[in-house]
């Protein structure tokens, strides 16, 4: 990266401004200008197309949904478009046009959906949004209680707690995986590369039915919550692992090298040098992993069942966990019922978003972020 | 120790044979036990997905060696009576992946080409979060939304479909049979889950196409769609067949939004009218029947997962192998 | 400059722990790469306290080489060698001394700045100490910190920004900042290899600036391109070059002045007077 400045640039700028006309009348080229007969083709034929859909829905045929409307307006409006292209243009360039269209088209349905369901969910769930939701249980709550009565701490502290059980387990070891596949390496690293890889593509079912298999049928475990952050941790482990070893990949080679040649052993280089360097990468990795399993439910309802009341203990007996008390109530005749069922995939939404976010900011972060306890502490040294 | 005599004459005198070494790196105990640790870990992955499936062999066993071969034949699930096969669940299962991935591999080919090559730089970035957010939603979420706001509105469209549509027997509906909860509501709703799935591979694997051929392209003169015609599609073929393989595995292996829509049929004819009421899958017969089952019953959900699991592993193989193979195969040097 | 005072004052005061420099002598050193032989029975003396170096064009094994004299050639899974290295007598690859203990005596400084993104610059001289679990009391980290960078010259432009990122520095900052890291561990050789080649016409100069002021203390041996570079800062220099589809091998070594102005061989005339490479 030289970093040349030379003179010269100074004596320009001066010979520049000394010939003021030459910049006044200077005028920027739009390079992204919009072609205004485009523009009358598509305005034209989206009104056109309207018109044809009025006609044959309400002139010709009877039955009509508004989606069916749409759909119908919109292969009326993508044929306008490439008629009025090829007249205007030629074929070439109607073809680019109807192209451009149909890419924005994608792109606008593929934010559609997001926005559909934040704002339904949003609009569902804040009704049942009160405190009590938070603090207490369901186990007073009968089929006609108000949402004020009960709430769903219980599900809420589940869980918490088997998220946390699952990143116990699978961040270490997802972490020491990706540290295997990148930094160690070896014969096996690619065998293991793959099935990782494979395990990413169990589907969420087959991971509580193993848990089930083994820890409750072959072990003698109980259903609980433990058992429910088990199956988690297996679908947690490949996201994990997966993320982080993009992430160690990105470190440059160099400065494992640098380590090196500072008489530092592997171990050293990896846990002083690599691994601060992709820091912000695996915290991501992680929180992308938790964002990943939180709102998983299939797994739990052959794990942990559900429970009314609060069990702070994730070891002894059932347990509930928000996605169960989502699915569980959302099943029910009763109004109140599903109407606190969407307060809990708003209240799910919500910590998925935050995850997201989070992972983000923290993601964006580079390598040389020095963070406000880390400056203090080297200034009390006497480094910073 | 060896000491050189620095008096040896340099130039000229060279030994008949040299001796060739590989210089042994003797790594300290710390090394050594973090080479052991990590390599551990590795080995602790592989053999728990044998584990995985293991276990679900075992403990299938007995239902596996009394059904025998009818088990992918059979189509009801009364394992108490008798008679219980994935014939109808597997097929359930691959219809509604397909009609999810009907609709979701179009729309993510063409959302993922208008984030890398028409989108304006400002909404790009946005874009990319967005989907990766959406990518990050549980579906039970897109299940209960789909439930209670989609499938009011797209039960008229099948209607519509059926009746206009209805000279095409798989999309003929009987008399009376209804609507709602049908495979092709289920797959909808999978499709809307997936989509960001593949619409963040399908980009990935476009962002790469050689930006050196796309402007040479662009300098011959070619219009935008040119380029995305000529250089990016060509390009990413591997990586769209691969994204659309890692949505088949997700659509496949989806329990509770499927489970959220459906009124479950074991009814082939049923079954394959997917406009109609009723559809069933793998996972959600799993999830259906699981706290109801006796231990006969556990153990022939648990061949069903199996057969489950299997399944996706093979997509995913197959995925993982496209796209490895596109990546690597079809860069081209400028 | 106002860098001047702290020198002389260095000058004046060498730091007294700093270990003596010592010498590398090369014997019928030969690499490979797998079954590709790079480099062929060199032979080469790289006297204390003194600045050797490596010129030649490119891929004739003066990396290699390098690499081979801080074993750093044996990361690459499949390379091999023959012959030995000597450190003030002592084999490198053969003796009792731990690969690690050899690399913290041998330092090595590389083609492109690389300090450790995730540490201050303070963080990054010490790395060192850090990386091979060393304790050092407050006072002696903040003391070293101090001597190493301003024997790397860069003291005092970094001084007020010593809990800045790494890599917020200039690019020769930064090299000058390695070369710093480099010397914390109290190195006896150190090992350049193009130190200056990602490097503006400015920062190069400040890094030969550098090399003069640490070449008494600690015997340094540089790769080059830069043939009036080598010059400058050499007492000794070696000329490698490789035949098409040979190894690389020594042509001509020996004093830096000889080696420039009368060369033995003419094709070291050549090279140096910029006729090929």
């Amino acid at each position: 990266m030289p970093n040349l400045t030379t003179p010269d640039i100074a004596t320009t700028n001066i010979e520049m401004t000394a010939v003021p006309d030459l910049i006044e009348t200077e005028q920027r080229i739009g390079l992204r200008s919009i072609d205004p007969t485009a523009v009358f083709a598509v305005v034209g034929a989206a009104f056109g197309a309207m018109a044809f859909v009025w006609l044959l829905f309400t002139q010709f045929t009877a039955a009509g949904t508004n989606i069916g409307m749409f759909v119908v307006w919109y292969l009326v409006f993508i044929t306008m478009i490439w008629v009025i292209g090829r007249e205007q243009y030629d074929p070439v360039r109607a073809r680019d046009l109807v192209a451009r269209v149909v890419f924005w088209s994608a792109g606008l349905i593929i934010v559609v959906p997001m926005i559909a369901i934040a704002t339904y969910t949003i609009a569902k769930g804040v009704t049942a949004l009160t405190p009590n939701f938070f603090f207490q249980d369901q186990s007073r709550v009968g089929p006609l209680s108000p949402a004020r009565v009960g709430g769903a701490s219980q599900a809420i502290v589940g869980t918490l707690e088997q998220v946390a059980i699952a990143a116990i387990i699978s961040v270490p070891l997802g972490i020491l995986v990706a540290i295997y596949l990148n930094e160690v390496g070896g014969r096996l690293a690619r065998v293991v590369r793959t099935i990782v890889d494979a395990m990413s593509a169990i589907p969420s079912i087959v991971a509580g039915l193993f848990i089930f298999a083994s820890f409750i049928l072959a072990f003698g475990g109980q259903l609980s919550g433990f058992a429910a952050g088990l199956a988690l941790a297996v679908l947690m482990l490949p996201t994990v692992t997966r993320t982080t070893e993009v992430v160690l990949r990105l470190v440059p080679g160099g400065l494992r090298e640098a380590g090196l040649a500072l008489g530092a052993t592997e171990w050293s280089t990896t846990r002083h040098v690599v691994l601060p360097t992709a820091r912000s990468g695996i915290v991501t990795a992680v929180i992308l992993g938790v964002a990943r399993v939180i709102g998983e439910t299939a797994p739990l309802l052959l794990t942990t069942l559900g429970a009314v009341s609060m069990n702070w203990s994730p070891f002894e007996g059932k347990q509930s966990a928000l996605p169960l008390y989502v699915y569980r109530l959302f099943q029910l005749p009763q109004e109140v019922a599903i109407q606190r069922a969407w307060t809990g995939a708003l209240v799910l939404l919500i910590l998925v978003f935050v995850l997201f976010v989070t992972a983000r900011i923290i993601g964006g972060r580079g390598p040389g972020h020095i963070s406000r306890f880390r400056r203090a502490r080297l200034a009390r040294e006497g480094l910073a | 120790m060896q000491v050189i005599d620095p008096s040896i004459a340099l130039e000229g005198t060279t030994p008949i044979e040299e001796e060739r070494v590989r210089p042994v790196t003797r790594r300290t105990g710390a090394d050594r036990a973090f080479r052991l640790t990590t390599f551990g870990a590795g080995t602790l992955t592989l053999v728990l997905m044998g584990v995985i499936g293991l276990f679900l062999l075992v403990r299938s066993w007995s239902a596996i060696s009394a059904a025998g071969l009818s088990f992918f034949t059979t189509s009801a699930w009364q394992p108490d009576g008798g008679a219980f096969g994935i014939a109808a669940v597997l097929l359930g299962t691959f219809l509604i992946a397909f009609v999810a991935l009907g609709f979701a591999v179009p729309l993510a080919a063409g959302g993922a080409l208008f984030i890398t090559d028409y989108a304006p730089s400002k909404i790009k970035t946005p874009l990319v979060w967005l989907v990766d957010l959406l990518a990050a939603v549980p579906s039970l979420i897109y299940g209960l939304w789909g439930r209670a706001y989609l499938q009011p509105k797209i039960i008229p469209i099948s209607e519509w479909i059926s009746t206009h549509l209805g000279f095409i027997p798989f999309l003929k509906a009987k008399p009376g049979a209804g609507f709602a909860a049908s495979t092709f509501i289920a797959g909808v709703v999978v499709a809307l889950m997936v989509l960001p799935i593949c619409t963040a591979v399908m980009r990935e694997v476009f962002s790469q196409a050689p930006a050196g051929e796309k402007e040479g392209a662009l300098a011959l003169g070619g219009t935008r769609w040119g380029v995305v015609r000529d250089v990016v599609l060509p390009f990413g073929r591997g990586g769209m067949v691969g994204a659309s393989m890692l949505g088949l595995g997700r659509a496949l292996g989806e329990t509770i939004a499927v489970t959220l829509i459906i009124s479950p049929t074991f009814d082939i004819t049923r079954l394959t009218h997917p406009l109609e009421t009723g559809g069933n899958s793998i996972a959600s017969l799993i999830a259906l029947r699981f706290s109801e089952s006796s231990s006969f019953g556990i153990s022939a959900l648990m061949a069903a997962g199996l057969a489950l699991f299997v399944i996706t592993l093979l997509v995913n193989a197959v995925a993982s192998l496209v796209v490895s193979r596109s990546r690597s195969g079809a860069s081209t040097e400028i | 400059m106002t860098t001047i005072e702290h020198e002389v004052l260095d000058l004046n005061n060498p730091a007294p722990e700093l270990p003596p420099s010592s010498s590398l002598t090369a014997r019928g050193v030969s690499a490979w790469f797998g079954d590709h032989k790079v480099l062929e029975r060199v032979n080469l003396d790289m006297p204390a306290g003194e600045v050797t170096a490596l010129i030649g064009p490119s891929g004739c094994g003066k990396s290699t080489f390098l690499r081979i004299l801080n074993r750093m050639h044996e990361l690459v899974p499949s390379a091999t060698l023959s012959g030995t290295i000597a450190l003030d007598g002592d084999d490198i690859y053969r003796g009792d001394i731990p690969v690690t203990e050899m690399r913290r005596r041998i330092g090595m400084v590389f083609q492109k700045p690389n300090p450790f993104p995730a540490m201050t610059v303070s963080e990054n001289v010490i790395a060192g100490l850090k990386l091979s679990g060393v304790k050092a009391t407050k006072s002696d980290r903040r003391d070293l910190v101090e001597s190493c960078l301003q024997r790397a010259g860069l003291w005092n432009e970094v001084k007020n920004r010593l809990g800045a990122a790494g890599g917020a520095l200039s690019g020769g900052q930064q090299q000058r900042l390695c070369i710093a890291r480099a010397l914390a561990v109290k190195p006896s050789v150190l090992l350049m290899d193009e130190p200056c080649s990602a490097l503006d016409p400015t920062s190069t100069r400040r890094i030969e600036e550098t090399i003069a002021e640490i070449a008494h203390e600690v015997t340094i041996v540089i790769v080059t391109h830069n043939m009036q570079q080598a010059h400058r800062v050499s007492n000794t220099a070696a000329f490698f070059l490789a035949g098409e589809g040979e190894p690389g091998h020594i042509v001509e070594s020996g004093d830096t002045e000889t080696l420039f102005t009368n060369p033995a061989d003419p094709r070291t005339l050549d090279y140096v007077n910029g006729r090929f490479g």
